[in-house]
């Protein structure tokens, strides 16, 4: 959720170098059962179970007291240094039991998996992070908050690639854990990092809001926007996947927005945009694939568009506001074969690269995906950069990789929309296109939405 | 019920069914309550309970299509003793199906009609005498045709007493019944309407038409979809505005309604039968034009309704969006609630509009079939100068979407509604090309 200013201000590089990930930890396995975890050096300074076991043990019995959204935005509203030294309390009661659970998870996953070098890294950050949390001394001033929002940030920034790096370890894995337990763990997983970014990020915007009021703008409560427009939330991600398109197709197709583009509700723009982007890459590249496959790639004939209808929830409505957001596009749509896997990580099921164009279309990859797609497309480019990254990460440079949406575009947009009770639906029309249905609940009436794994 | 009466049909009325049939006429006569909980019914439910333990004996579409192809007299002999024999088992566990329900939902009105006219049904095709001859298949091609049009107040009546009866029917168990009800009801109208079918293509045959290459029986091999979509299109935006009398006041009542784009692959042709297809469209285009009607009450020209056809390798797809405003009702929670028949889920069941609706087209003696046909022969009746009820020539009675849902599901397809809230509405059909996968659909 830092993302929102840096990506906002073009600086987004947060890349986990992924190089240095394969150079640190997947010569693990190499060395052989031999070499302990100790041996491996991003390993040394963090807490050894038996230190960590009373710790999470006494917070396992901390009953869990979610925040709730109204809570988060109460903070806000208005900001003041006692609001902020509020969230603190907050930020240290939720996010170290938050990220206990994750620990807890990680330590009950079978022993082989636990062995995996991305898992068992995974398993040390977390340790760490838990540790660090749980121990950290009450936050009584401003400037001590100033200090523990300094941590934190560098908290979050470590732990923006946890979900790539941990799927990159089941992916190893397929074969001592079934793709069912492996979705359902990284689902759990993924949420449990959507309520550790939301807690942390709220209080570091609104730390930081209150350090430089300048820098506030009156729409803004932290990190959630009261008036997000998904017009120029649109323009914004289809500007970037135009150009990604572009670089790596060399074409791409317009987008035409209509419905109601004059709405706003409140809601958090870095998961807008995180969806809206994820939806993009595939529609547009399915859009320019399929019109390749009917055209022939030099041809006047155009590009359908990719049209976006925004419908703004109506005031007399009797059930929760929602905003909707349907993606449509001619991009041939998916077969009815590969509809039950578009909301699989890809990595669950392994497919080798030969039959990924048979089944073919970026949908299907988000089930082929992984390993398969790499390995055809972007051999020797930026490793793993591409598959893993997320929003923070996601770069021009990392090609075909990007636009390919490669793995867990669709299901982890689908765990965002769902976060505050929306949802993410998707309707093919084999061999015509696609359409995708985002429902978003507007945020300001949404306060009861618990801060929460679950 | 005066056919029970009718001396021309002696074999009705043969031996010990005399008991039954005379029980069944003080019913339909008198107050319906006390016919049911006759002692002589509930002893005279021997027969019933033969027929009952008897298990239906499915023919999958491919083995109608096949036997059809080369029709002949030996074929349509088997094929007429088939439906003569199978129907009355058929009926028979759904007469068995209505028994179970609990007492007091049978007993609701409506529901009392359709368990006389099943009773009635069953009793007289069991006495049907073998068929022999061509002579004899006439006969009986014309004693199944009056009874499936005498049957056409099944769905309101059954709608009616659903509807009612709710409160004392969980949903779930509800719709379930209502289901095995109306796809048992569709497969004895398939094989019913597909053996008159095939008696007819004989007959042409024999008088020298050869029999149209384009159908065997009652399914079309090459059905276009996109000239269905514009029959329909057509027939709905030729009749008057204000249709439904449900004009907001002061809204423009001489505009022209949405029109209708067809778009995808718009030269499709599948083989299915069109009274299925054409029914789905209809209702879906009925909705999608009157929401928007409503929805843009002021405006000068309507929205267009998009229909996008999508041609798969085993199922065909038509999407429907319009700009009604959506599904948002406060009376559903989900708008697949708005293809069950419990009001439970969809309280717009109870409104006295729907009720009374319903129980007028209960009583007609047109009832209601679920096809274009029948709506089609409703509009083009005198409107309202003619009607001083004022009610709509075609009234609303809620059928539509659950109807629209068994016709999509019952060869395996399927029916899906996006809403919009707020902007509109987007129906998603999809059915099985009855070409490639015959084996697995049973009728």
């Amino acid at each position: 959720m830092l993302a929102v200013r840096s990506c906002l201000t073009g600086c987004c590089h947060i890349d986990l170098s992924p190089r240095i990930a394969q150079s640190t930890v997947a010569r693990g396995p190499r060395r052989g059962f031999r070499s302990s975890t100790r041996s491996n050096p991003t390993v040394e300074n963090s807490p050894t179970p038996a230190e960590i076991a009373p710790l999470l043990d006494k917070f396992a019995t901390y009953p869990a007291r979610p925040v709730t959204l109204s809570t988060l935005l109460s903070l806000g509203q208005p900001l003041t240094p006692q609001s902020v030294l509020n969230s603190v309390k907050h930020v240290l009661s939720e996010v170290p039991r938050l990220f206990g659970q994750r620990v807890r998870a990680l330590e009950g996953l079978p022993f082989i998996v636990g062995m995996n070098p991305f898992i068992a890294k995974t398993l040390v950050a977390h340790r760490k992070a838990f540790q660090l949390l749980a121990t950290y001394p009450p936050v009584k001033s401003l400037g001590d908050n100033a200090n523990f929002t300094e941590q934190l940030e560098i908290l979050v920034q470590t732990h923006v690639n946890d979900i790539p790096i941990m799927a990159k370890g089941f992916q190893e894995c397929s074969r001592y854990m079934s793709p069912q337990q492996v979705s359902d763990f990284l689902d759990s997983a993924i949420r449990n990092r959507i309520a550790v970014r939301l807690l942390a990020e709220q209080h570091i915007a609104l730390s930081r809001d209150l350090q430089n009021p300048s820098s506030r703008t009156i729409d803004h409560i932290g990190v959630v926007h009261m008036k997000c427009s998904p017009r120029s939330m649109i323009k914004m991600c289809g500007s970037f996947v135009s150009d990604l398109c572009e670089a790596t197709l060399g074409s791409s197709p317009e987008i035409v927005i209509d419905g109601d583009g004059d709405a706003t509700f409140a809601y958090i723009p870095v998961h807008l945009e995180y969806i809206l982007t994820e939806i993009l890459k595939n529609s547009f590249r399915a859009s320019v694939e399929r019109h390749h496959k009917l055209y022939g790639p030099s041809t006047d004939h155009p590009i359908p568009p990719v049209v976006l209808t925004i419908a703004s929830p109506n005031s007399s409505s009797p059930h929760p506001a929602v905003l909707s957001i349907r993606v449509r596009d001619q991009g041939g749509g998916v077969s009815p074969a590969n509809i039950p896997h578009i909301f699989s990580y890809s990595f669950t099921t392994a497919r080798s690269s030969d039959d990924a164009d048979e089944i073919g279309g970026p949908y299907a990859m988000q089930h082929v995906g992984g390993s398969a797609a790499i390995d055809s497309s972007m051999r020797g480019a930026s490793g793993t950069g591409g598959l893993f990254s997320e929003i923070v990460g996601r770069g021009v440079q990392t090609g075909m990789g990007t636009i390919a949406g490669l793995g867990y575009g669709l299901p982890m947009s689908r765990l965002y929309a769902m976060y505050f009770g929306g949802s993410l639906d998707f309707f093919s029309l084999d061999g015509w296109g696609s359409d995708v249905f985002v429902k978003l609940r507007c945020l300001d009436q949404a306060g009861d939405v618990h801060i929460d794994s679950s | 019920m005066t056919w029970l009466l009718s001396p021309a049909k002696p074999f009705m009325l043969a031996g010990s069914s005399r008991r039954i049939l005379t029980n069944v006429l003080t019913t339909t006569r008198s107050v319906g309550r006390r016919g049911l909980s006759n002692a002589q019914h509930f002893y005279g439910n021997k027969q019933l309970e033969l027929y009952a333990a008897k298990e239906a004996k499915p023919m999958t579409l491919r083995q109608l299509v096949f036997f059809g192809r080369s029709i002949n007299e030996e074929r349509v002999i088997i094929s007429g003793n088939y439906v003569r024999t199978e129907l009355p088992v058929r009926i028979a566990h759904r007469l068995r199906d209505l028994q179970a329900l609990p007492y007091i939902v049978v007993t609701q009105e409506g529901m009392d009609k359709v368990y006389e006219m099943y009773l009635s049904a069953f009793d007289r095709f069991r006495r049907f005498p073998e068929i022999k001859t061509l002579e004899d298949n006439e006969v009986f091609c014309k004693f199944v045709r009056e009874l499936l049009d005498e049957h056409s107040t099944v769905i309101p009546n059954l709608s009616l007493g659903l509807s009612l009866a709710s409160p004392y029917l969980a949903p779930n168990r509800l719709d379930s019944f209502m289901r095995r009800m109306l796809v048992s009801r569709i497969s004895r109208r398939v094989l019913a309407e597909h053996h008159i079918a095939l008696s007819k293509d004989l007959q042409a045959r024999r008088r020298g038409n050869g029999a149209s290459s384009d159908h065997v029986g009652i399914i079309y091999t090459a059905l276009n979809i996109r000239k269905s979509v514009e029959k329909c299109a057509a027939y709905l935006r030729s009749r008057a505005f204000d249709v439904d009398h449900d004009m907001p006041k002061g809204a423009n009542t001489t505009a022209a309604w949405s029109e209708i784009i067809v778009d995808g692959h718009t030269e499709t042709t599948f083989p299915y039968i069109p009274e299925h297809l054409e029914y789905i469209i209809f209702e879906l285009l009925k909705n999608s034009l009157r929401a928007t009607r409503l929805t843009h009450a002021d405006a000068r020209t309507l929205p267009p309704i998009q229909a996008t056809i999508s041609a798969g390798e085993n199922m065909v797809a038509i999407r429907i969006s319009d700009q009604g405003g959506g599904l948002l009702l406060p009376q559903i929670k989900s708008p697949s609630d708005l293809f069950s028949f419990s009001h439970l889920r969809n309280s717009t069941r109870m409104e006295h509009s729907r009720l009374g609706a319903l129980r007028s087209v209960s009583s007609s003696t047109k009832g209601i079939t679920a096809t274009v046909k029948e709506q089609l022969g409703s509009m083009s009746q005198p409107t309202t100068r003619e009607r001083p009820d004022r009610t709509a020539p075609y009234p609303r009675i809620g059928i539509g979407l659950p109807m629209s849902n068994i016709f999509a599901t019952y060869f395996g397809g399927s029916l899906e509604l996006v809403s919009m809230d707020g902007y509109g509405t987007d129906v998603y059909l999809r059915l099985p090309k009855l070409g490639t996968n015959l084996e697995g659909i049973e009728v």
